[in-house]
């Protein structure tokens, strides 16, 4: 792998829950991000991928410094931000931008697009000179394909898509060397998002960027990432190069993911066999003890209720040098094509199927 | 043929003018079928579902044109009392967001028994016992328990399970369901839409399935229109169309599904945007994004051309596009 930009170690955070007004007292955590670890190499796209609730977001935050972590460390270029403050910080912050989901309320409304783009500027003078901005702000709308005419609209004026191509602008506005986007395209139409992602792509090899991209789009996150992480329940449970996660996932939950996407191909409708899991997640307050996905794997014992799996290469695989052998959180961790590795239905046991009752509720 | 709607208008009177949001729909759906009506936001997809279930908001929404034909019954020539017994109780609608549309004060018990209550007069007891049976129905674990539980204190998937449970509640002959598992994740969405393909083929009910997700559409539709505009593009059944699109919008959004083969590569995009439902382009709506456009269709609205027997397409040059 390149050399390093990021390198994301026992990254966690807890939203405290408390009870009382005015003896406040923590009754308990939401663990939104339970000590993930990842490495984002130079040039490189990384995409992680998850359901709903599963910290994705949050790990986002966390990069940008929008959110302090609860413990762990982030290191861009060797240091680590998490301890950084003041002008440090600042220093490093212009580094790393950010692209948010939904175009329509991460852009002011009573700012006009030059001032969006160029306000990066008023915050960090020294990348360009008071002068030079205007013309700076026009050759960024006309690298993210708008019309640097529009520089005295406001976001109203413009499209789901264009919004989105101008919340792009602003994060390249600081020629960062890490972006990252989360869920860019999934507030937008299916004929506009192929234009945004294609943007994403070709801005990314022009400007060398370091990229991380957030989405719950599986075929997505395959076209335009080098690797793929996914996220269950706060941690990281498989991560690997992106055919070595799609064409040979050996983690049981990215199994029951791949195989519970629906394909854009009558034809496979007979011959697709589904892992279809019962239930929900479970609470991010109330973690299953050991392996957090036991509540709905087929393939728990009582081991995985006892001890949690490490992400690694599993033993299984270690000595081997095919695609199966990438880091997988999971004791049971098997290479099988997804078509036949499972029931149709999977129904977990007995006992934790309470749980979990009660824990969605 | 359970409903048939044959070129249906609809239009909103806004401040800033007509916005024409249906131009002239025509599509069916027989007992025990599922057509999926497939368009982006603002295509007219959810209009049409809300003109033939009758909750179309007027004003400042105005139905001009057309008929909607149920069970040969034209609904639109019903009294506004005997359209309210049809509704619920012949036809069933289950909506994207189950959060906003089950109510918050009233637990859920209440909520399913209320059918039975307001359209078959049953007393209070017996409708409580078949909500229970519904939620059991629906596979949600421990239904006698939960009963009286409250809206939010299900999850998304057993919200919407709930929704599917009030609208197969009095057995209707039709369900339309307008983007039921978009607010949900993948794994949840498959657990939904396959209860949903059971439910419907255990009744025998027809189902319309409006979705703007290609991959949802081909894992259960039989038949598929999809609209632009507030006009359908294309209408066929399902295996021919994903095989080959006589529409070069249906083209183009198949195009730009990512695939395996094409990774690396840039991803094909249809230029442009979705058009102003104010000002609807002349001729055929799709021509100012379309990669095959000539002079006749800035002039003429191309017609739904027949491509075969069940299958037809509003692109003058319907040939040309099947061809590839």
């Amino acid at each position: 792998m390149a050399e390093p930009v990021l390198e994301v170690s026992g990254l966690v955070k807890h939203y405290p829950l408390t009870r009382g007004i005015l003896f406040r007292k923590q009754v308990g955590a939401v663990k939104a991000v339970d000590g993930v670890d990842f490495t984002l190499g130079r040039g490189e796209t990384l995409g992680l991928v998850g359901e709903s609730g599963c910290g994705k977001s949050t790990v986002a935050r966390m990069l940008v410094s929008l959110e302090r972590p609860t413990a762990g460390t982030i290191r861009y270029r060797g240091e680590d931000i998490t301890r950084l403050s003041g002008k440090a910080l600042k220093a490093v912050r212009r580094n790393i931008q950010m692209v948010f989901q939904d175009p329509y309320t991460s852009l002011n409304p009573r700012m006009t697009v030059g001032d969006i783009i160029g306000e990066p500027y008023e915050i960090h003078p020294e990348v360009a000179p008071k002068g030079d901005r205007r013309r700076k702000v026009q050759d960024l709308l006309d690298v993210v394909g708008l019309d640097p005419e529009y520089v005295n609209r406001y976001p109203h004026q413009f499209s789901g898509g264009q919004r989105q191509r101008i919340g792009i602008a602003r994060a390249l506005a600081l020629r960062p060397e890490v972006i990252v986007a989360d869920e860019p395209v999934s507030a937008l139409d299916v004929s506009v998002q192929a234009q945004v992602i294609n943007l994403l792509d070709r801005l990314q090899s022009e400007f060398e960027l370091s990229c991380l991209f957030i989405a719950h789009d599986l075929s997505l996150v395959r076209h335009i990432s080098d690797r793929v992480g996914v996220m269950y329940l706060g941690r990281i449970v498989e991560i690997g190069r992106d055919t070595e996660i799609y064409d040979h996932p050996t983690h049981p939950y990215t199994q029951a993911l791949l195989s519970a996407v629906p394909v854009p191909d009558p034809e496979a409708r007979e011959h697709r066999e589904r892992i279809i899991l019962a239930g929900d997640v479970p609470s991010p307050t109330n973690i299953p003890s050991g392996c957090r996905f036991r509540t709905r794997c087929w393939k728990a014992q009582e081991r995985c209720a006892l001890e949690v799996p490490a992400l690694a290469v599993p033993e299984e695989f270690r000595r081997t040098t095919g695609p199966a052998a990438h880091d997988s959180a999971c004791h049971f961790a098997e290479d099988v094509s997804i078509r036949r590795s499972a029931p149709e239905v999977v129904l977990p046991p007995e006992e934790t199927r309470e749980d979990h009752v009660n824990g969605s509720a | 043929m359970l409903l048939e709607v044959r070129d249906l208008h609809v239009e909103f009177r806004t401040r800033d003018g007509i916005a024409r949001a249906v131009n002239g729909v025509t599509y069916g759906v027989d007992a025990g079928e599922t057509l999926a009506v497939l368009g982006e936001s603002g295509s007219g997809k959810s209009v049409t579902a809300q003109a033939v279930m009758g909750i179309l908001d007027t004003p400042p929404g105005r139905i001009t044109g057309g008929e909607i034909l149920f069970q040969g019954r034209d609904l639109l020539k019903l009294k506004e009392e005997e359209r309210r017994k049809v509704r619920g109780a012949e036809m069933a609608m289950i909506f994207q967001d189950a959060l906003s549309s089950l109510n918050p004060v009233v637990c859920v018990g209440d909520q399913l028994g209320e059918m039975f209550v307001v359209h078959r007069g049953m007393g209070k007891k017996d409708a409580r016992a078949r909500a229970v049976e519904l939620m059991d129905q629906v596979r949600i674990p421990g239904a006698k328990e939960r009963v009286k539980d409250y809206p939010h204190q299900f999850s998304g998937g057993m919200r919407q399970r709930i929704m599917i449970a009030m609208a197969i509640a009095l057995e209707p002959a039709l369900i339309i369901a307008d983007e039921p598992t978009t607010a949900l994740d993948v794994t949840v969405q498959a657990q939904v839409m396959d209860l949903l393909a059971e439910l419907q083929r255990e009744y025998h009910m027809g189902l319309i399935l409006i979705t703007h997700d290609l991959g949802v559409v081909a894992d259960v539709a039989d038949r598929i229109a999809v609209m632009y505009a507030g006009r359908i593009v294309e209408s066929a059944p399902v295996h021919d169309l994903y095989k080959a699109p006589a529409h070069p919008y249906t083209r183009g959004l198949l195009d730009s599904i990512p695939r395996l083969d094409q990774k690396g590569q840039e991803l094909y995009a249809i230029k442009g945007l979705p058009p102003n439902l104010m000002h609807i382009p002349s001729g055929c709506a799709f021509h100012p994004r379309c990669p095959m456009a000539r002079d006749v269709c800035r002039t003429d609205v191309p017609p739904p051309y027949e491509v075969s027997e069940d299958r037809a397409s509003a692109c003058h040059f319907w040939r040309e596009c099947l061809d590839g």
